[in-house]
């Protein structure tokens, strides 16, 4: 454990080298550990791209119902003004990120290739915007916080899009308010950027959050490759001694949720249940920076940090992008790309290929890879050595082989009966494998299956 | 992209694969292989060389025909496999050996089952059973290094630790004697981490454990006979061993108990690929017990706890049950003629009976010492493990009345076998003379050394009864064989085994083997050593030669019989082998005679003159023509030259020869001059 001012630079390098290890926090079990490729982007300040000329703004970024516009083509819109909302709880809202004139409203093609609704704004480079004064956070109630948070249109940043409003408000109750500084996916350092140059926002935004769920501690873990940033966060919060910092071992998925609370606090999460079951909520950096945003200066989530990075790009960097930018842009920004093998939206471990390049940048998007062919692997599917390998790393203790083999079989009680469902999805087993078979993927399409009710043919 | 390969998250993945897990392997293997070419010469190297190759050729023909160069290693476990399986082979094996052992290792260890990962037990282990069933003798024909003298394994032979089985200078497969160099390979895979250390640590210790329970030295028994080899190499095969971390620890421990229990109840004194084999099977089953508590599940130390618990309870109960058949193996029981109860008074009919002790053994008799009417003794023979003792009761001519086996230390199946009454009972009635002329005393089929150490026991027990009671007189004809040479012969492994003895001032001055059909390689040292024996202890009862005893027993035979010539010579004073013709009172002329050969009868004209056989002709005969003339064209210039019908029957055309002499002696006999 690195609490504030406990380690100096010197140490932490040490640390990083596995020399004092027992001073680190880390899950128990599974794990391992997958080369960083962050070198490329994480020295880099972030860049402010201009805003694009036409912004295709979708109506669905988020886990939880589509939004229904608000706006018709040809309404003018101000920059952060809401055009879409929903009514159901879990949901939230979409603003404008660029100002100028609705010109169509359409299905257009996603990152992940699914159609849906989006609102196409065409820029008149003015960047017009609904001025709102600063304000003091300390009087809001926790609802009026989570109802601000809404308004602002804010979900989980870290790439599963969840609505952050509706973890506000807890059905239990919290002690702990975590932030996942962790990054534990390789090529990603959007959130190491930010935690380098708005500490003081993130804190902010962790005081706030804290305030919303009425929370007596707060926690930011972050993964020991990142010494710059522990260094930086301890100088912030040196004075609040309900905020500390923690270190964190390098080991993937140390920022995965459940791991998370496992390594910072030795909670565990009960199978099936939420972080508040243990008392905590867990917040992304760039969620909790937002967060400030929104709260104390009242704007909405219309932008967000982005890493470009891979081997087939020129200029890798940090990005920070106007939603509804079209990838295309984001990666000519970045000098643009030579021979891709792939490009990735999100992290390597659990990202999605991205088909069509046209397609807009959203909410949860945390990175753009554009891999070359020598940084990536294709699945071979050579036959199961049962080297056991997924076992030994599975860090929820689960039994890949055999859950991917009878997903594939369609066996989904016998799946189910082995808590399929407790699979986190980190990808790990695919990984570590050494024939190179696809069991993550085998294991998501048996989740699904099993969602949707199926049971054995 | 093409169909196959797919691009789907995670897109980057660790650098292992499967082909690099097989080098790995392979790279392991390398030091035991050194160690078995230093050990055991160049010949280790070639062994181990034919057996990779077989491997990866059978599975590149199985499988991927049409065969292209680059594909033939495929995916690397047919190397794996081939050399595993030349590595466990003695370096002594036939060129075929490691050939057959691979192709069945390949093909019906693992291709039968649908391939690599589909495969229930170990490949190497399948061919290695194959060849111990099948091919016995080659397979436990293990020699010392450096020099090559037969040698049975260190596991037999050695009751203490020994530093030599460190460093491997010991007899023993090729790549399965040196420590040193298994547990280099053992680091190197550890380091890459292809294995898990709870197996080969699970099977060593309770390994250790087990034989310190059972007695024998459990240094010796971990490091002796392939168990650390097996430990490392072959229990660890992914394929085969469970995937849970737990399971994979009761795996070992599993390995380890069987194999002691294997060496120590069975008579298999390797026990290794038995064990193995048997815990690969159980390994669904391991994998359904092991099943890991998953992260955040509810009442996880309930679960713990049972885990342990159901373990704990396995293990105890498998200790129980295995300390309560130790406990009913009658062993370390002091027996002599004091320390057991003898069914004396039962046997000898009477309990006023004299005891005796006449060279350093003690004899219960009824009757006087000159002329007993019964006697009783116990004896003692070396049998599989340790010594067996029997109590013999004979009557005063020395024919055996009742035997009985008081203790063994033999295997409780196999060897326990000889107390049977069936066994036994076909000793009743024998004399010295009977027992010696190999009146057929049908061993056991399993209990070979058991029963035969019987027999080899009670013929010495009646010898030194016979020098006992009537030592003074048969002195004179015990003392020396007639002086001579004498030709005789005895069924070996592959044929008659014939041999010549030379007698010299009433001792043996030399054997020497004419002619064999035992398999070349195996039977060398016997026919080697088998005559310096027989020459040195002037007796043909001396100790076998180990991996080759059916020879060694039939050159022993061979011998006797041709002792038991020059006996009778000197008895009789006259022709032993022809008693009943005497060619020299028979008048010159030409006698007819017949025989039945195999196809018919056989007429044969037998031309006398001046008291000598001149000349022997085949009138006619019905026998296959070519099996038949070799026969008589051998035996008759046989015939004329020795003077004699008493010449060897040739083995290929037994009826034809017989039929033949059986026709030259009615000939002789019949007297009917033509």
């Amino acid at each position: 454990m690195i609490v504030k001012g406990f380690l100096s630079t010197n140490q932490i390098r040490d640390c990083e080298k596995g020399c004092v290890k027992l001073l680190v926090k880390s899950f128990p079990r599974g794990g391992g550990h997958i080369p960083h490729r962050k070198d490329a982007t994480k020295n880099k300040p972030i860049m402010v791209m201009p805003a694009p000329k036409l912004a295709v703004i979708a109506l669905s970024q988020h886990a939880g119902a589509p939004c229904k516009p608000l706006v018709q083509v040809g309404d003018r819109v101000k920059l952060g003004q809401k055009i879409g909302d929903a009514e159901p709880y879990i949901s939230a809202p979409v603003h404008a990120s660029v100002s100028g004139q609705v010109v169509e409203i359409a299905e257009k093609t996603l990152l992940d290739g699914t159609k849906a609704l989006c609102v196409v704004i065409e820029n008149d480079g003015l960047d017009e915007t609904e001025e709102q004064a600063a304000q003091d956070y300390s009087r809001l109630s926790p609802s009026q916080i989570a109802g601000l948070i809404r308004e602002a249109g804010i979900v989980g940043l870290g790439g599963a899009g969840f609505p952050t409003h509706v973890k506000t408000e807890p059905r239990k109750p919290v002690d702990t308010v975590l932030i996942n500084g962790a990054e534990c996916e390789p090529y990603l350092t959007c959130d190491h950027r930010l935690m380098i140059e708005q500490p003081q926002k993130l804190i902010e935004g962790l005081k706030i959050l804290m305030q919303a769920v009425g929370a007596g501690q707060g926690i930011i873990g972050v993964e020991l490759n990142k010494p710059d940033a522990i260094r930086v966060l301890e100088q912030v919060c040196a004075e609040q001694s309900y905020i500390r910092v923690v270190g964190l071992k390098v080991k993937y998925p140390q920022g995965a949720e459940k791991q998370l609370i496992k390594a910072a606090l030795g909670r565990e999460v009960p199978s099936g249940g939420l972080p508040a079951d243990v008392g905590c909520i867990v917040q992304n950096v760039q969620t909790a920076v937002a967060v400030a945003d929104a709260v104390v200066r009242g704007v909405g989530l219309y932008q967000r940090v982005i890493t470009v990075a891979g081997a087939a790009v020129y200029d890798p960097r940090n990005v920070l992008v106007r939603v509804g930018t079209p990838i295309q842009e984001v990666i000519d920004y970045c000098g643009g790309m030579a021979n891709p093998a792939a490009i990735v939206a999100g992290g390597p471990m659990t990202g999605k290929l991205i088909q069509d390049l046209t397609a807009p940048v959203t909410k949860p998007l945390s990175g753009i890879l554009v891999l070359s062919k020598d940084e990536v692997d294709y699945e071979l599917n050579l036959p199961c050595i049962r080297c056991a390998r997924c076992v030994d790393h599975c860090p929820m203790g689960l039994q890949p082989n055999y859950l991917a083999d009878w997903s594939s079989k369609g066996l989904y009680d016998q799946a189910k009966r082995n808590h399929i469902m407790d699979c986190i999805e980190c990808g790990l087993c695919s990984y570590v494998c050494p024939a190179k078979r696809g069991l993550c993927r085998s294991i998501q399409a048996g989740k699904q299956a099993v969602r949707a009710g199926k049971t054995a043919v | 992209m093409n169909a196959k390969q797919e691009l789907w998250a995670p897109v980057i993945r660790a650098k292992d694969t499967i082909p690099r897990i097989m080098f790995d392997v392979v790279l392991a293997l390398i030091p035991c292989w050194l160690a078995g070419i230093i050990f055991f010469g160049f010949r280790a190297f070639w062994i181990v060389l034919l057996s990779a190759v077989t491997a990866v050729l059978a599975e590149a023909l199985f499988m991927r025909y049409p065969l292209r160069l680059r594909s033939v290693f495929g995916d690397g476990s047919s190397l794996v496999t081939g050399l595993i399986v030349g590595l466990i082979l003695p370096p002594t094996v036939p060129w075929w050996i490691p050939v057959v052992g691979s192709v069945v290792a390949v093909a019906i260890g693992k291709l039968v089952f649908g391939g690599l990962g589909n495969n229930i037990f170990n490949p190497a282990l399948v061919g290695r059973a194959v060849l111990l069933l099948a091919f016995t003798a080659p397979m436990v024909k293990y020699v010392r290094p450096f020099d090559a003298v037969t040698e049975a394994t260190p596991l037999l032979t050695m009751r203490s630790f020994d530093w030599a089985l460190i460093w491997g200078n010991v007899s023993g497969s090729i790549g399965e004697t040196s420590v040193i160099a298994i547990l280099i390979g053992a680091a190197y895979l550890l380091y890459r981490r292809i294995i898990d250390w709870r197996i080969p640590v699970g099977y060593v210790i309770t390994a250790f454990a087990a034989a310190y329970v059972w007695d024998l030295d459990p240094w010796v028994a971990v490091t002796a006979g392939g168990l650390l080899f097996a430990a490392v190499y072959m229990a660890t095969d992914m394929v085969t061993s469970p995937v849970n971390p737990m399971g994979r620890l009761l795996f070992g421990c599993g390995c380890g108990l069987l194999t002691i229990m294997l060496r120590k109840y069975t008579s298999f004194p390797e026990g290794v690929t038995f064990a193995i084999l048997t815990m690969n099977a159980l390994v669904p089953l391991l994998d359904m017990l092991t099943v890991p508590v998953i992260f955040g599940a509810e009442r996880s130390r309930e679960q713990r706890f049972a885990t342990t618990a159901a373990v704990a309870l396995v293990i105890i109960l498998a200790w129980g049950v295995l300390f309560a058949i130790n406990k009913t193996v009658p062993e370390g029981v002091p027996v002599t003629a004091e320390g057991v109860y003898l069914p004396l008074v039962e046997t000898l009919g009477t309990d006023v009976y004299e005891t005796a002790t006449i060279n350093d053994k003690v004899y219960y008799f009824t009757g006087s010492r000159e002329a007993p009417e019964k006697v009783a003794v116990v004896g003692a023979e070396q049998g599989y493990h340790g010594p067996i003792y029997f109590y013999l009761v004979l009557d005063g001519s020395g024919r055996i009345e009742h035997l009985q086996i008081l203790t063994h230390s033999d295997d409780p199946g196999l060897g326990s076998l000889i107390t049977r009454r069936s066994f036994l009972d076909q000793f009743i009635g024998l004399d010295t003379a009977e027992l010696a002329m190999d009146v057929d005393i049908q061993g056991i089929t399993g209990a070979t050394i058991s029963s035969r150490a019987v027999i080899r026991g009670v013929t010495g027990e009646l010898e030194r009864f016979q020098e006992a009671f009537y030592g003074g007189e048969e002195a004179d004809a015990g003392a020396g064989y007639a002086d001579g040479v004498y030709t005789a012969e005895a069924s070996g492994f592959g044929g008659p085994v014939k041999v010549e003895v030379t007698i010299d001032q009433g001792k043996i001055l030399a054997v020497a083997v004419l002619s064999h059909r035992e398999t070349p390689g195996i039977s060398d040292e016997a026919i080697r050593l088998m005559p310096q024996r027989i020459t040195a202890a002037n007796s043909p009862d001396v100790d076998l030669v180990s991996g080759a005893t059916l020879t060694s027993r039939a050159i022993s035979e061979a011998v006797k019989k041709a002792l038991a010539q020059a006996t009778r010579t000197e008895e009789n004073g006259a022709n032993a082998e022809e008693p009943a013709v005497d060619i020299s009172s028979i008048p010159d002329g030409v006698y007819r005679g017949t025989g039945t050969g195999f196809g018919g009868t056989i007429v044969v004209d037998v031309t006398v003159s001046g008291g000598k056989i001149t000349a022997i002709d085949i009138v006619e005969h019905a026998d296959t023509q070519f099996i038949a003339q070799a026969a008589f064209s051998q035996m008759i210039p046989a015939m004329i030259e020795q003077q004699t019908i008493a010449v060897d029957v040739r083995a290929s055309a037994t009826l034809s020869s017989k039929g033949l002499l059986e026709a030259v002696e009615a000939a002789l006999t019949g007297k009917e001059a033509k």
